[in-house]
């Protein structure tokens, strides 16, 4: 009996501790957030993004030629180390073809990193030569551990659109919606709805779909990150095919995956994670097609 | 070549349990059940179900349940399941075979799920774990769909119910965590809860009541309520 209860003490001590130290300041994972989320729900978010939008609006780039380029890297997962975040800043800075890069999601890993994020973003140089935004989505890692406030404070939305538009006048769209919490939420998905039906009456060269959470589950390589609900996933892939959204940008798996849907195609971006093996971004051209190839930055290491 | 799988898929998913159970003429309750629902998500808003069940209870060594759901929010499902059970000193080894397909002409798509689990049911504890396979569909069907057709071809399925008082009194209480029940099979990361209970009104009439509810993002870390549904109906036993 005596040893009975020494074991039972025993393994609870090992499950508060293990708690305790998934939970801990220098935790990466939010144990807590598992069942009760610890930033703001999504229609939340939208609300307090909403008015950030109202007051400022939404952004057009005047992109320097035709088929210009646009950088896209996920998954960054900023630590203590930065080498490919600053790599990659660096390089989309000095293509003079690139007026704007996309970051899909998870930028940092876990609490209390924004600020290196942020300096390591700093401390690459400007080029004087030319202009050119980073646009950013929040990921999961972003925002658990109740690091919404954090998060706003440096990219100020969760929700926006911004249009690239060329030298001859002819413009693309690039939707950009939160899916940090693995769904959009009511509000967000109406923001969706009606602005595609606003795009049905501009004349849109391309319109393309940027968040962090993807898709579908067609491989192995997704490990134990969730997707969207059954029913979102069809709901979003229903209103995206139904007005014309040529391509879908996501992270969140880590791994590459391209599924064509109708003819909507939805490409995972592999992650650019100081630690990971196989680390890629993505260089899309924005011409009449939309080509894209992926660039492996394996060299690139601390 | 996704054709061929499918054909696979589905003829192994009909046949195999079968092949496996000696099936001989049922001496055991039939029963069927009718429910009606209110649910509640982020994506439809607030709808409602009618569901009908029919079990078939061939002889102690398997069964069978059929499923139908239609919905408010114009999604439609028939499911299949085939049993074949053992049963041991302690509890009942069972096998089940699930094919379920999901019309959701709201959204213009078709899920078909194939999953194949193992399972252990005691007086107060269910237990099941497999995996599945889904085909997803665009609709409307055309020439191209079979072309479209996306597969996701490995997901795990689980079940784990726990009971206040033996399974085979008249009135219980049931709590489980699931991804999958008789009108879903959702994907891993994705659990659902569930809330049930019943009372047997007498030898044929049984009654039940049961909510479940969906967070999204559970394995995000960052779980936030998604869907609610309530279920009510009553299941006459033959």
């Amino acid at each position: 009996m005596k040893k009975n209860i020494q074991i039972c003490l025993g393994s609870l001590l090992l499950v508060l501790g293990s708690i305790f130290t998934a939970c801990g300041p220098e935790a990466r994972l939010d144990m807590v957030g598992m069942f009760a989320g610890t930033s703001p729900k999504i229609d939340e978010r939208f609300e307090e993004s909403k008015v950030y939008n109202d007051q400022h609006g939404f952004t057009t780039l005047q992109a320097p030629v035709e088929d210009y380029r646009v950088y896209v890297c996920t998954d960054t997962h900023v630590t203590k180390t930065q080498t490919r975040w600053t790599y990659f800043i660096d390089t989309y800075r000095h293509d003079p073809l690139c007026p704007v890069a996309v970051h899909l999601g998870d930028i940092i890993d876990a609490q209390n990193y924004f600020d290196e994020m942020y300096s390591a973003y700093q401390a690459v140089p400007l080029n004087p030569a030319k202009k050119d935004t980073l646009m950013a989505v929040a990921g999961n890692h972003d925002i658990y551990f109740k690091q919404w406030p954090e998060y706003i404070k440096y990219f100020k939305t969760c929700y926006y659109y911004f249009i690239v538009e060329t030298p001859s006048g002819k413009k693309d769209l690039f939707v950009v919606y939160d899916s940090a919490d693995g769904t959009v939420g009511s509000k967000q998905l109406q923001w969706l709805r009606e602005t595609l039906e606003w795009a049905d009456k501009q004349d849109f060269r391309h319109i393309v779909a940027c968040t962090h959470t993807h898709f579908f589950k067609r491989d192995g390589s997704q490990g134990h990150t969730s997707n969207y609900t059954q029913e979102e996933t069809y709901a979003l892939l229903n209103l995206f095919t139904q007005h014309g959204v040529d391509m879908v940008w996501s992270g969140h798996d880590h791994s590459r995956e391209i599924t064509q849907v109708k003819d909507m195609t939805c490409i995972v971006v592999d992650s650019m994670k100081d630690e990971d093996k196989k680390p890629f971004y993505m260089l899309v051209t924005m011409g009449e097609k939309i080509d894209y190839e992926f660039v492996s930055v394996a060299d690139i290491q601390k | 070549m996704k054709k061929i799988f499918f054909i696979l898929a589905f003829g192994f998913g009909l046949f195999a349990p079968m092949a496996m159970a000696q099936v001989q003429p049922g001496d055991t309750t039939y029963s069927v059940s009718l429910h009606v629902g209110y649910g509640h998500n982020l994506t439809y808003g607030s709808y409602a179900n009618f569901d009908i069940d029919a079990y078939l209870p061939i002889n102690k060594h398997f069964d069978m349940q059929a499923s139908v759901r239609t919905s408010t929010a114009n999604f439609y499902t028939a499911g299949v399941q085939l049993r074949p059970k053992f049963v041991l000193p302690v509890g009942e080894l069972y096998l089940e075979d699930r094919l379920m397909m999901r019309w959701v002409n709201r959204d213009s798509f078709r899920d078909f799920v194939h999953a194949f689990s193992v399972g252990y049911k005691m007086q107060y504890v269910n237990v099941q774990v497999g995996m599945s396979n889904r085909i997803i569909t665009p609709l409307p069907y055309t020439n191209r769909s079979e072309d479209e057709m996306i597969l996701e071809p490995f997901d795990a399925v689980y079940r784990v119910e726990a009971f206040v008082r033996p399974q085979t009194s008249p009135w219980n209480i049931s709590l489980c965590l699931s991804n999958m029940d008789n009108y879903q099979v959702e994907r891993m990361w994705q659990p659902m809860f569930y809330l049930g209970g019943w009372y047997d009104i007498n030898e044929h009439w049984r009654v039940r009541l049961s909510g479940k509810m969906k967070l999204a993002g559970m394995f995000h870390l960052n779980a936030h309520y998604y869907g609610a549904e309530l279920r009510a109906g009553a299941e006459y036993r033959f």
